[in-house]
């Protein structure tokens, strides 16, 4: 039996999130991560830590950031991103009936029976996942971490999008089906790479014989 | 501590918890630990001179800056040099949060791996003679396959370390560097290439709920108070000090020239800008990647600072940004420190100029200002110490007296780093900052208690003017060290272990040699010579005031007028152990 602690809230005076004080969504919501915006300075995976587990530890964390060298560094988020019925390959991919990993049709978020996970040594929905957001913590929290949006007695605030300084996280009803939020980091850094071209991806410029002869 | 000895392969911990609250992590303890281990007027280049990649009490919660130590090959006395990036919070993470000191020489390339607990020291062999991004990718690609995790850290030397140049640095993630004082030619000193990190660790802090209250109290107030260096990087301050005759023209020939108008950061950023990149836990983000495209010079890819460029732009001759974005890649791919090489390229420039040396001794390039071309082939030189980069790869301080034929006047140091982007005659207070730091140069306040403080909590000094906004700066550190260790710690114990840190890498260099007297001064040209600025104001620095200035410095230091630490003061912080040395050098004070 393992508990979570769980500890206030931020507490940002206003009604919504970001500079524009969005409003927090009703129903069917999810967390859109915008690569490009994010600075990679890991304030979301403490803020997220620190909810639901009252400590500082990124490996606790169900938002993850990724770094890559496209050749120029960039950090990219990766977090559950709520997918539907039809689309939810981790509950799918579940061994046990009823499903551990589950999504909450009054509360609107994904749910993890932690009592009944086997943990690590299954692993199913961490492999069905296209984009590997479900993680584990052996020993001491082993059982599958995914995103609630930060819910409580009905309330979700998720910490990651109010502390996010750069505003690359957004709480949104979705724009389009949530699935194609779903892309795995490395592909993420593909496409980012794209914006830097004609760059190659080891190189980042021509060497001087090249452009003025030798 | 995670101590490796390159020689034997030994590796040991060593728990310096005690030392850490006397003398802070990172730039404190480096200093220390020179002292200690370092023999006096050992060659830096040799097995015997240490490395010290040093962290903090408090690294990685506001910024995760390395602060790298070694004895400095550049000036022969204490060096120092800082990181930022990702690498610092990863040292934490892996359960190192004393710092890695390495020892030693490795018999061949090698690199450090280390995974949490497991630290090896593998072959490098076919990293060496590679660039930096290259061999960081390379190595990243490597770990990747071998364990399903890339989100290792690395951190390289350039082919510039490799070949022992004096003022190599070391890169991690394309543009955090290590860049001064030579700390790359150490790490290539000791066959070491490359290291690379992973923590996956929990890190307990003390009081952990409290720590994420004042960063997010921080970080609220940062995101908007940095929403500026979050727009431009921090390139912006080129332009301003153009205009307030503190920044360098034509090798401090000039106070102005036309040329200075080119340098424009609105242009830069609407042109160029790709995205914002950060350190960890900063809500700044203040690094902005600039990619050009167009042909000739594009495509190519830089991170515009005024440490890095600063030194490249007026005071060379060339015409701003546009250039930079090819230039300082190149010289950080090298390896080099971009603001020391173009002080020795602005020499060799000027020497050109007057006839003190000709093209056939700088091997057939037509040294001229602005010379892009020219520029581009003497840094290659120097990086692969090929020709006459040979001798300027020794640094301002070495270099001179081997050319001699008068060009020792033209070189701009004082203790042999090379003041290139700043130009004291337009402020005295940047002229003093410049010479009282002990370690050498360099650039900015880095002398100063606050940029010492950071330097041994490690967070970045950015920071250090929205900290005091938001907390108080004595109430930040006092607050967050206790929040963070647990220790029971005053603001007088605070106040003394900063103290501690300032005298002790004081007394470092002076026992190798410094006598601050003699030796924190500006050239003579900053006395001799008047500038104009572009309203035709003179400016020059007057010896007299200068050495008034610098006196009332060293006093509100806590130093005596000569600069140098009093007898007491070492009494009672408990540092009476250097005494007996210095005692040698500079007889009793």
């Amino acid at each position: 039996m393992v508990e979570e602690k769980k500890i206030p809230l931020l507490g940002l005076d206003k009604e919504g999130w970001g500079v524009e004080n969005m409003p927090y969504p009703k129903g069917v919501a999810l967390i859109q991560a915008r690569w490009d915006l994010c600075i990679g300075c890991g304030a979301c995976e403490a803020a997220c830590s620190m909810f639901h587990f009252g400590v500082l530890n990124r490996e606790l964390s169900r938002i993850r950031i990724f770094r890559y060298h496209l050749p120029l560094p960039k950090s990219v988020q990766n977090v559950c991103c709520q997918c539907s019925d039809e689309e939810r390959e981790c509950e799918k991919a579940c061994p046990l009936d009823p499903p551990v990993i589950h999504y909450d049709k009054e509360k609107f978020h994904m749910v993890v029976d932690a009592d009944r996970c086997l943990g690590s040594s299954c692993g199913q929905c961490e492999k069905a996942c296209p984009a590997q957001v479900p993680r584990f913590y052996p020993p001491n929290y082993d059982y599958s971490l995914v995103c609630d949006l930060c819910e409580k007695d009905g309330v979700r605030r998720p910490q990651c999008v109010e502390v996010c300084p750069n505003y690359a996280l957004e709480f949104m009803a979705p724009q389009f089906p949530q699935h194609l939020e779903r892309i795995h980091p490395d592909d993420k850094a593909r496409y980012l790479a794209k914006r830097l071209y004609p760059l190659p991806k080891d190189g980042v410029q021509l060497p001087p014989e090249e452009i003025w002869g030798e | 501590m995670l101590e490796i000895n390159l020689t034997t392969g030994e590796k040991r911990e060593h728990d310096i918890t005690e030392d850490m609250r006397k003398y802070l992590g990172g730039r404190g303890l480096g200093a220390k630990l020179m002292w200690e281990r370092v023999p006096v007027e050992v060659d830096p280049l040799s097995p015997d001179n240490i490395l010290y990649f040093g962290v903090g009490p408090v690294t990685g919660l506001i910024g995760s800056v390395v602060n790298v130590s070694a004895k400095s090959p550049l000036t022969l006395r204490g060096g120092t040099s800082n990181m930022n990036g990702h690498f610092g919070m990863e040292m934490v993470y892996a359960g190192y949060n004393g710092g890695i000191l390495i020892t030693g020489r490795a018999p061949k390339p090698s690199y450090i791996y280390i995974k949490d607990k497991t630290v090896e020291i593998r072959d490098a062999t076919h990293l060496w003679g590679k660039k930096n991004v290259a061999a960081q990718q390379a190595l990243r690609e490597e770990l990747r396959r071998e364990l399903d995790d890339q989100n290792f850290r690395v951190a390289t030397i350039g082919p510039a370390g490799e070949h022992l140049v004096r003022n190599a640095g070391i890169s991690h993630d394309f543009y955090h560097h290590a860049a001064r004082l030579g700390m790359g030619a150490v790490m290539g000193s000791k066959n070491l290439k490359a290291i690379a990190i992973r923590g996956t660790g929990p890190v307990s802090y003390h009081d952990e709920p409290k720590l994420f209250e004042m960063i997010t109290r921080f970080y609220r107030e940062a995101r908007l108070k940095k929403a500026q260096d979050r727009r431009w990087g921090h390139n912006i301050s080129i332009a301003r000090r153009y205009y307030a005759t503190t920044e360098g023209v034509k090798n401090k020939q000039l106070g102005w020239d036309p040329i200075c108008d080119k340098t424009n950061s609105l242009i830069l950023e609407q042109q160029y800008k790709v995205w914002n990149d950060g350190c960890n836990f900063c809500a700044s983000g203040c690094k902005v990647p600039s990619l050009r495209r167009d042909p000739p010079l594009g495509p190519t890819t830089a991170e515009l600072r005024h440490d890095n460029v600063g030194g490249w732009n007026a005071n060379v001759m060339l015409p701003g940004f546009d250039v930079q974005v090819y230039l300082s890649s190149f010289v950080d791919e090298l390896g080099l420190d971009n603001e020391d090489v173009s002080g020795v390229v602005a020499w060799m420039m000027e020497c050109y100029e007057r006839g003190l040396v000709t093209k056939e001794d700088l091997d057939g390039i037509d040294l001229t200002w602005g010379n892009l071309p020219a520029i581009c082939k003497i840094v290659k030189k120097i990086a692969y110490r090929e020709g006459i980069g040979d001798v300027l790869a020794e640094g301002l301080k070495l270099a001179p007296p081997k050319i001699g034929r008068g060009t020792e006047k033209y070189a701009m140091t004082g203790k042999g780093v090379a003041i290139t982007s700043y130009e004291p005659r337009g402020s005295m207070q940047d002229a003093v900052d410049l010479v009282v730091v002990p370690v050498g140069e360099l650039h900015g306040a880095r002398g100063s208690e606050r940029w010492m403080a950071c330097d041994g909590l490690t967070i970045c000094a950015f920071l250090i003017r929205q900290l005091n906004e938001v907390f108080g700066w004595d109430n930040f550190a006092v607050e967050f060290l206790r929040a963070a260790t647990g220790w029971d710690i005053t603001h007088e114990e605070w106040k003394d272990m900063v103290r501690r840190l300032r005298f002790m890498e004081r007394c470092n260099c002076i026992r190798e040699g410094l006598v601050p007297e003699r030796d924190d001064i500006l050239p003579d040209r900053f006395f001799e010579e008047t500038i104009y600025n572009k309203y035709g104001q003179p400016k020059v620095l007057k010896r007299e005031e200068f050495l008034e200035f610098r006196k009332k410095t060293y006093l509100s230091y806590e130093l005596t007028p000569q600069g140098i630490p009093p007898k007491e003061s070492l009494e009672r912080l408990g540092m009476a152990f250097v005494i007996p040395e210095l005692e040698k050098r500079i007889g009793k004070w």
